[in-house]
């Protein structure tokens, strides 16, 4: 035992001795990936906000009340978030088809609103699509047409109908103020149909929100890779020193528990130091979790302590691998290739319920996904203390793997 | 009798190395071990080590069976290997540091072992700066910490140059001049010269031989 800690005591003293190194190409890494996360959920979030179907309108635009129509709907309806309406000339919407500008193209038949006025529907919209868009959206979009073409039709025949009722009773006087009421009433009834039902958005996966979803697996995936550049403290190209330390009496259980504490720590050191920009960026809000909105830095403490059982559990892993190879571009390779494919199932860049269902599934219970799986968890305040359980158990299998291969390559002839 | 080998037998898979080795010696003797290169010379001084397990034979130390009691092997037996067992990232005074208190180390290094192994000079250098007679010096230092009765060693010289080796034989001798046992694996003849007992390691049994400067008899019968 006391050999034991002497021997950590001289792997800690060795790791230490590359920490401002680690801690630099750390930061270096974290500063690039944050930069580049940063850019590209904000710029992934606020394109879908303000990612519109823009759709031409071309043909008769002569009628006063289209134009009133347009205009209302780009300016009061819930569609205005969704749909732009542009109006131009034919020649224009086609060019801007062919560029790939516009979504589709809303066509008016020439007399359409003196038709919708005497109260006929036999002039219908044409709406125009190409031949690769044949997808949800545009059968959306149809529909909304379609209900468009039914609201104002019907509408103007209430109006036509009333104003037919009115003249033929002889109230002139009453005729444009009745005409304008039941178009406001009827546009009200447009303009409030999302009464009729409440939006809700769930999570993209583990029930976290996009930004808190990839937090965590960008973490993880830098930790996980973590090891790349640990190569030199890993591997033992020569397998004389483990032999002298075991005939020194530090056997290979005790010479495993050494190093891998003394990286653990390493791990952990390095870890705590990405914490204090990570910190800085949530108090300045120029990072932000809706999970911790509000709350500042403050969850950070308790995420990182909640992170200790996965860093251990992946240097483990690392710890593992490398005892698996003696070379170096050896070594390294079934890192980076473990850390990426490991990573890629486990929903580390795509959220794994897009893969699927026995990817996903085997994605849950590789290391990587029980990791993801806890972490969310922490993050989303609920705990997973099943995938906790996995990952203590996946720690203590890549110990005593590591155990055992130390020990055969030291009783090797 | 001090040390006495009985019978050990290793083998690798179906190639057996070892295949029924002895020899028996006291205390303040050196005894050398010949043999060609893959004869098994380092398999043994392994398992003397206890770094490999035997799978037969006895390991006898004043009548008590280490085999059985390997617990006592690193405080009876230093070892040293061949290649380089020290932490390259470390210096020499780290190196001992894990298996010196630094009132011993500092009392070795002024008037001990260490002393003789000329490792004050070099304390502060880190491994992978050293050379290869350091590195040894250093090696041997480590695996005498417990001041150990017997002193196991691996082609202790090869490719040191003169001074190293002077060094390290001069250590070697007041070693055995202190009633330790000294076991070497050797290909090399000055080595030879230390040695008051010389064994040919050959299809895995040690047979006594006398070295009497006739290099190629010698090399007839490896």
């Amino acid at each position: 035992m006391r050999k034991g800690i002497a021997y950590f005591h001289i792997q800690l003293k060795r790791v230490m001795k590359t920490f401002p190194r680690q801690a630099a190409v750390n930061l270096l890494v974290c500063l690039c990936v944050g930069v580049l996360a940063a850019v590209f959920l904000r710029d992934g979030i606020l394109a879908g906000d303000s990612q519109k179907y823009r759709i031409g309108v071309v043909g008769d635009l002569s009628s006063s009340y289209l134009g009133f129509g347009i205009t209302a709907i780009q300016s009061l309806d819930d569609s205005r978030f969704m749909i732009e309406l542009v109006t131009m000339t034919e020649k224009e919407a086609e060019e801007s088809f062919m560029r790939g500008e516009l979504y589709a193209i809303v066509e008016l038949p020439e007399g359409m609103m003196d038709a919708i006025e005497s109260g006929r529907n036999d002039k219908p919209i044409s709406y125009i699509a190409s031949q690769g868009q044949k997808g949800i959206g545009t059968m959306v979009m149809g529909q909304i047409v379609d209900v468009a073409s039914t609201l104002v039709t019907s509408s103007q025949s209430a109006i036509f109908g009333m104003q037919t009722l009115m003249l033929e009773r002889g109230m002139q006087e009453e005729f444009w103020d009745a005409t304008n009421r039941l178009n406001l009433l009827l546009i009200e009834l447009v303009v409030n149909r999302s009464g009729l039902y409440e939006v809700e958005v769930l999570g993209i996966a583990n029930g976290l929100s996009v930004e808190g979803y990839y937090f965590c697996s960008i973490l993880l995936f830098l930790l996980l890779l973590s090891g790349i550049h640990n190569s030199q403290l890993f591997l033992h190209k020569r397998v004389d020193e483990p032999r002298f330390m075991k005939s020194r009496g530090v056997g290979a259980w005790s010479q495993v528990a050494g190093e891998y504490l003394a990286y653990l720590c390493l791990l952990l050191f390095c870890t705590a130091l990405l914490f204090v920009p990570l910190s800085f960026c949530l108090e300045k809000e120029l990072l932000t979790i809706p999970e911790w909105e509000g709350l500042g830095a403050e969850p950070l403490s308790g995420f990182l302590f909640a992170l200790l059982p996965v860093m251990a559990m992946f240097a483990a892993l690392q710890f593992l691998l490398y005892e698996l190879v003696t070379g170096v571009v050896s070594g390294i390779l079934l890192q980076f290739l473990c850390g990426l494919g490991m990573g890629y199932l486990s929903g580390f860049f795509y959220p794994a319920a897009f893969f699927p269902d026995s990817m996903e599934r085997i994605g849950r219970l590789l290391p990587t996904g029980q990791a993801l799986q806890y972490v969310d968890g922490s993050v989303a305040g609920e705990g997973n203390p099943r995938a906790a359980c996995g990952v203590l158990l996946y720690l203590a299998v890549f110990l005593a793997l590591s155990a055992l291969v130390r020990r055969n390559k030291i009783g090797r002839g | 009798m001090e040390l006495i080998l009985a019978g050990i037998r290793k083998s690798y898979k179906k190639k057996k190395v070892l295949v029924n080795v002895g020899l028996s010696t006291k205390a303040g003797s050196c005894v050398g071990i010949l043999g060609g290169n893959g004869s098994g010379k380092s398999t043994l001084l392994s398992i003397l080590a206890g770094v490999q397990k035997a799978d037969g034979g006895s390991f006898l130390y004043q009548g008590e069976e280490l085999f059985k009691n390997s617990r006592k092997i690193p405080s009876l037996l230093g070892y040293v290997p061949q290649g380089n067992p020290l932490i390259e990232e470390l210096n020499a005074w780290d190196n001992l540091r894990m298996w010196y208190d630094k009132t011993t180390l500092r009392r070795e290094l002024s008037q001990g072992a260490l002393a003789m192994l000329g490792i004050d000079g070099f304390l502060k250098t880190p491994v992978y700066k050293m050379s290869g007679g350091m590195k040894k010096r250093l090696t041997i230092a480590c695996a005498v910490v417990a001041k150990p009765k017997i002193l196991v060693l691996d082609e202790p010289s090869a490719a040191l140059d003169l001074v190293c080796k002077e060094n390290i034989y001069r250590y070697l001798e007041q070693y055995k001049a202190q009633g330790g046992i000294v076991l070497l694996a050797t290909h090399d003849m000055q080595e030879l010269e230390l040695c008051d007992q010389c064994y040919i390691l050959k299809a895995g049994v040690l047979e006594p031989y006398q070295y009497d400067g006739d290099l190629h008899h010698l090399a007839g019968k490896l």
